[in-house]
């Protein structure tokens, strides 16, 4: 009886993180709407085009959730080579004829009329992938330099075939960053990990320092006028640093409590497609900092469910958690670092409220993955604990 | 073993919830950092932010156009319109946002217009962000028709993208060359620069509307939108079907003469003015070689005119423009050219009028009191003016001349004694009464000045009295000789000559009717009706001199003009002749100048008295004015086969006005009196036909006795040049 009453309580939906994940959804649907109307009806005569076409991919996504949710999540350890390779496969055939270019960069595959960018299925084969493979080697040869520089390495071809092919450093970063936190998590060493951050961090500030003092001379390429314009945006008002500045008079003119939903100038023009990268800066500007640090305690409170499903969890269900909480935090915090221009623009969206319906749909298949160790995780470990035994 | 290996577990859950924990620290931090960040971009540089966005709002606004005001003739037909039209544009933008869109767009724009694809495909490839570019200009709406249905229908073609119309004005004329002198056109952005569409400008625009957003009180951005206003339309005077019937006489005129003596049109200039008598409204006014008022631009109508140098100026012997010359012609001078064919002879030229000055001379006279009208003059064929002698037509002399008969017979003689009469000052006076050297202020654009191209008081001396008499010596514009007949035919009264008599609203509603403006009584009733005997007589008079001009089954009253051009070589004329209809209560008088007409012997007013008859002969039916004379059986078969040719425009007769030569009609030989019939014994010309004199050698009229080659070749007196006149440079 017990023991029934025990299997019950394990069973048990998430419902918070749901309710977290929606919640971030249908706000993300409602600043969409109010973001891009205004240049939707200009373009297309519909205020909501971008709003529709979000809803289907959000909706396509809630389904697959769902499904994804009650399956046990270590049915899919045996694919996750399988992920890994079409992962590579997927980003390499945007060279092919399926490869679609928009805004001068080729990024997204054409599958059957809708796009796909194959770099959100690269994101989600490499977090499945990754997980597999450390509990693979085990925690114990994590330890190790070698281990730890293996599990390292795995992820750079990919890496390289996403920044080169497709153009897209920062989702390559995005992948290689997941890779690390998942890594970080696994292994029982902090030393490996303070060596490599101070490492990083003395290459980044040689590159910056460089990047200023060779400004003089020219053909640096776009991602240096980047760095430069991010060092002062007002310099470059009307190139690289146009986008930075419009998001930060977004940010700053929207006072505290925002001019009100809807009511944004900046969308009018100023913050073009604001409804992808910059709509932080439009939520600022309507929902003014309360809006926008309301945003960000959801986006805390979600790590916070994320961090209690991973502990009950086995090893395999914990990395898939430290993944996908890996991914959102991330692209969250780069997203809100380019629009407040802690760190140079570089095109992030944001999780859950951001147009791009890739990026929603396989968004939400890893939080099914997430409901699932939620729903299962502590039943598995604690049969595999037994199994041990 | 076993407990060291659930040991070794749990240390290892620990450590891993350890590092869990410390990643959610590290992330809670970099949250915080965030939220840091915006908090002090809002505090530090929110105000600046604030006056930032404001300050850079583009207050965009789009401009909605007006509809220029129609032009309508006066029975409501259609002069000048605007009509909406459409240009296509290609947002690329937007055609480019989806994937799907680029070929079924490029197909129905392919479909539906004339386009070449494969430039608009390099087009797009090259400029992917351009959200303006036009493909096509001024489309109707039913060309674009097709394709809007297509992009309208969602259904079935949702690809259909980035493809907007934006909304114009074009000014349309739907009757081509009908009036283009009078109605003139405007520039691409509908002002007008000729004609009425010039001088009726303001009358004729609207107000642009607009559609803009502007930042209210609590800083948000409002849209308004101010409609346009339409322009006013106005009615006109001018009855397009007795303009139509001037403009066919006027070429018909131009294609029998066309290359006759030299190369070039008919005539340098042809010019008809038909008005009312009692208000001054214009019927029909019309110059020739006109041009299409759709296509200004065409050279097509410059062939045959005198052609004009590239400084503007014409050096003679002039050259007539034809397709070579027309190739080698640079801008400017085509520019030239086109100006000078723009030009409206009939308000803008001025030329010595001749002889159908003869009626004023004679009005002024008896209005002044210093003849009766029942006075003699012997007419010697000549006259000794001051140093001066002055010939008559007929240099043999006319013999007994009464005021009535001078008139009647052109007699020089005759009005140059009358002129001596009212002398210098008084006939001064009445120039100006009859407004000669002063703008009539007709509602056109370009009419010229006239002040200094007739005499005053102080230079005015008695050779100059003398050639005025007769018409030679000072210049008009035919605006100003029909103005002032029409007073000197209706009563006295002058009428400001006009063309619009009404302007309406776009709605249909009348905002202002113009009414007849009466501005002065010229001379009495009593004199008028004397002087409108004295040109029925003229007309229909044994001895008149045209005959030519009357329509059969009318009598109508005028007078010939023939003047000689400066230099008085007898070469070049300006044929000309006035009249009114019907003769015992005027209701249109016509006004017909033909300028140089190209033949050998210019020298017959005949040139100018054919058009009238022509156009009356179709304007007075059309005027519900009846016949009042009998028509032989020979002019109604001239009728009927004139009725068949308007009837049926395709049986095109070109020989309809010939059985009236042969059938000896009204205009035929009157009987002259045989004391001074001289010339009936000089042999004839075989070549030419005309009888030469044998004392001087030179060619007279067999049958009027009149040298041909002008009336004074022994005069030298001084001329004023003529200003804007027919040698003159275009405007």
């Amino acid at each position: 009886m017990s023991n029934q009453t025990k299997r019950k309580e394990v069973n048990m939906f998430d419902f918070s993180l749901l309710f977290i994940v929606l919640f971030l959804l249908c706000f993300g649907l409602v600043m969409i709407y109010s973001v891009s109307s205004y240049e939707a009806s200009m373009r297309f005569g519909d205020a909501a085009y971008f709003l529709k076409s979000q809803l289907l991919a959000t909706g396509l996504g809630l389904v697959l959730m769902i499904v994804i949710a009650n399956i046990k999540y270590p049915f899919w350890e045996k694919f996750a080579t399988l992920a890994f390779v079409i992962s590579h496969v997927l980003v390499l055939l945007v060279l092919s004829p399926l490869g679609i270019e928009r805004n001068n960069a080729r990024r997204w595959l054409d599958i059957f009329g809708t796009s796909l960018q194959p770099a959100e299925v690269a994101k989600l084969g490499i977090i499945l992938f990754m997980a597999s493979f450390i509990c693979k080697i085990g925690t114990k040869n994590i330890g190790t330099l070698k281990g730890f520089l293996t599990v390292l390495i795995m992820p750079l071809p990919l890496c390289f075939i996403v920044w080169q092919i497709t153009t897209n450093l920062s989702s390559a970063i995005i992948i290689f960053g997941i890779v690390l936190l998942m890594l970080f998590v696994a292994s029982p060493k902090y030393k490996h990990f303070i060596v490599a951050g101070v490492v990083g961090m003395v290459v980044v500030m040689i590159i910056v320092f460089v990047i200023i003092n060779v400004a003089a001379s020219d053909n640096l390429g776009f991602r240096s006028e980047r760095v430069l314009a991010w060092l002062d945006p007002e310099a470059y008002a009307q190139g690289r640093g146009f986008q930075t500045l419009q998001a930060l008079y977004a940010i700053g003119s929207g006072g505290f409590f925002g001019k009100g939903l809807g009511q944004s100038m900046q969308k009018l023009g100023f913050l073009p497609e604001a409804q992808n990268d910059m709509i932080f800066s439009i939520i600022s500007e309507e929902l003014g900092l309360f809006g926008a640090i309301a945003i960000i305690l959801m986006f805390m409170l979600l790590v916070w469910r994320f961090m209690y499903v991973a502990r009950e969890a086995d090893l395999f269900g914990t990395l898939l958690v430290v993944g996908v909480m890996g991914h959102i935090v991330i692209q969250v915090i780069i997203n809100i670092g380019v629009v407040t221009n802690l760190i140079p623009n570089t095109g992030i969206t944001l999780p859950f409220i951001s147009y791009g319906g890739s990026s929603v749909t396989f968004l939400l298949i890893e939080i099914g993955l997430v409901l699932s160790v939620a729903k299962f995780g502590k039943q598995i470990a604690v049969e595999k604990e037994q199994n041990a035994v | 073993m076993k407990k060291a290996n659930r040991q070794k577990r749990r240390k290892d859950k620990y450590q891993l919830n350890m590092k869990l924990s410390i990643l959610v620290g590290v992330v809670f931090v970099a949250f915080l950092v965030l939220a840091i960040q915006l908090y002090l971009i809002t505090r530090d540089s929110g105000d600046q932010y604030r006056r930032q966005v404001l300050a850079q709002q583009r207050y965009d606004s789009t401009i909605i156009p007006y509809r220029r005001g129609a032009i309508l003739d006066s029975r409501g037909t259609t002069l000048a319109v605007s009509e909406k039209v459409y240009n296509v544009i290609l947002d690329t933008r937007a055609l480019l946002d989806r994937r799907d869109n680029l070929e079924p767009t490029l197909a129905a724009l392919d479909a539906h217009f004339n386009l070449d694809i494969e430039m608009i495909r390099t087009f797009i490839s090259n400029n992917p962000s351009s959200q303006y570019h036009v493909l096509l200009r001024r489309l109707t709406y039913d060309e674009i028709a097709g394709f809007r249905a297509l992009q309208t229908d969602r259904e079935n073609n949702p690809n259909i993208r980035g493809i907007w119309f934006e909304e114009e004005y074009r000014r349309y004329y739907p009757n081509g060359s009908l009036a283009s002198h009078i109605i003139g056109f405007t520039t691409s952005d509908n002002q007008g620069l000729y004609g009425l569409e010039r001088s009726y400008n303001e009358v004729l625009s609207g107000t642009s509307g607009r559609e803009y957003g502007f930042l209210n009180n609590e800083s948000e951005l409002e849209r308004t939108t101010i409609a346009a206003i339409d322009g006013n339309s106005i009615v006109t005077t001018i009855d397009s079907n007795i303009q139509a019937i001037a403009e066919k006489y006027l070429r018909n005129f131009d294609e029998e003469y066309r290359d006759n003596h030299r190369e070039g049109s008919g005539a340098q200039n042809i010019g008809v003015i038909i008005m009312e008598v009692n208000t001054g409204n214009v019927l029909a006014m019309a110059n020739y070689p006109h041009f299409d008022l759709n296509d200004i631009r065409n050279t097509d109508a410059l062939i045959g005119m005198q052609m004009l140098d590239a400084d503007g100026t014409r050096t003679l012997p002039s050259t007539a423009i034809n397709a070579e010359n027309l190739l080698t012609m640079q801008t400017d001078q085509i520019n030239m050219n086109l100006n000078a064919l723009w030009r409206n002879f009939a308000i803008s030229d001025t030329f010595e009028p001749g002889s159908v000055i003869k009626p004023f001379t004679v009005a002024a006279g008896i209005e002044s009191g210093s003849i009766t009208g029942n006075e003699h003059y012997r007419c010697e064929g000549k006259l000794d003016v001051g140093d001066f002698t002055i010939h008559c037509n007929n240099i043999y002399g006319h013999g007994d001349v009464s005021v009535g008969r001078g008139v009647e017979i052109s007699c020089n003689v005759a009005m140059m004694r009358v002129a001596m009469n009212i002398g210098r000052n008084t006939y001064v006076d009445f120039q100006h009464i009859f407004n000669f050297g002063l703008r009539t202020n007709i509602d056109l654009e370009g009419e010229a000045r006239t002040a200094a191209l007739v005499y005053n008081r102080s230079n005015m001396r008695i050779t100059e009295l003398a050639t005025c008499s007769f018409g030679q010596g000072f210049n008009t514009t035919m605006i100003q000789v029909i103005t002032a007949f029409c007073s000197l035919i209706n009563g006295g009264n002058y009428y400001e000559p006009r063309l619009v008599r009404q302007i309406v609203s776009p709605t249909g509603a009348t905002v202002a009717n113009i009414e007849p403006r009466l501005l002065k009584q010229t001379i009495s009733p009593l004199t008028s009706d004397i002087v409108r005997a004295y040109c029925v007589s003229a007309v229909v008079g044994e001895e008149g001199t045209g005959h030519s001009a009357r329509p059969y089954g009318y009598i109508i009253g005028g007078k010939t003009g023939t003047a000689e051009m400066i230099p008085r070589d007898k070469t070049n004329y300006v044929l000309s002749f006035i009249g009114f209809a019907p003769a015992d209560d005027p209701q249109i008088a016509i006004y017909v100048v033909v300028d140089r007409p190209n033949v050998r012997q210019q020298h017959s007013a005949r040139y100018a008295t054919q058009i009238v008859k022509n156009i009356l002969t179709e304007v007075l039916p059309y005027l519900n004015i009846y016949m009042t004379e009998e028509l032989t059986e020979a002019q109604m078969a001239a009728l009927a086969e004139l009725q068949r040719e308007i009837l049926s425009p395709i049986l095109k007769l070109n020989d309809d006005e010939e059985p009236d030569d042969e059938n000896g009609d009204i205009d035929d030989t009157p009987a002259l009196p045989p004391h001074i019939e001289v010339w009936r014994d000089f042999p004839i010309d075989a070549a030419t036909g005309y009888a030469i004199d044998p004392n001087t050698g030179e060619y007279v009229d067999p049958v009027t006795g009149a040298t041909i080659g002008g009336s004074f070749q022994s005069v030298g007196f001084d001329v004023l040049p003529p200003v804007g006149g027919i040698d003159d440079e275009p405007p």
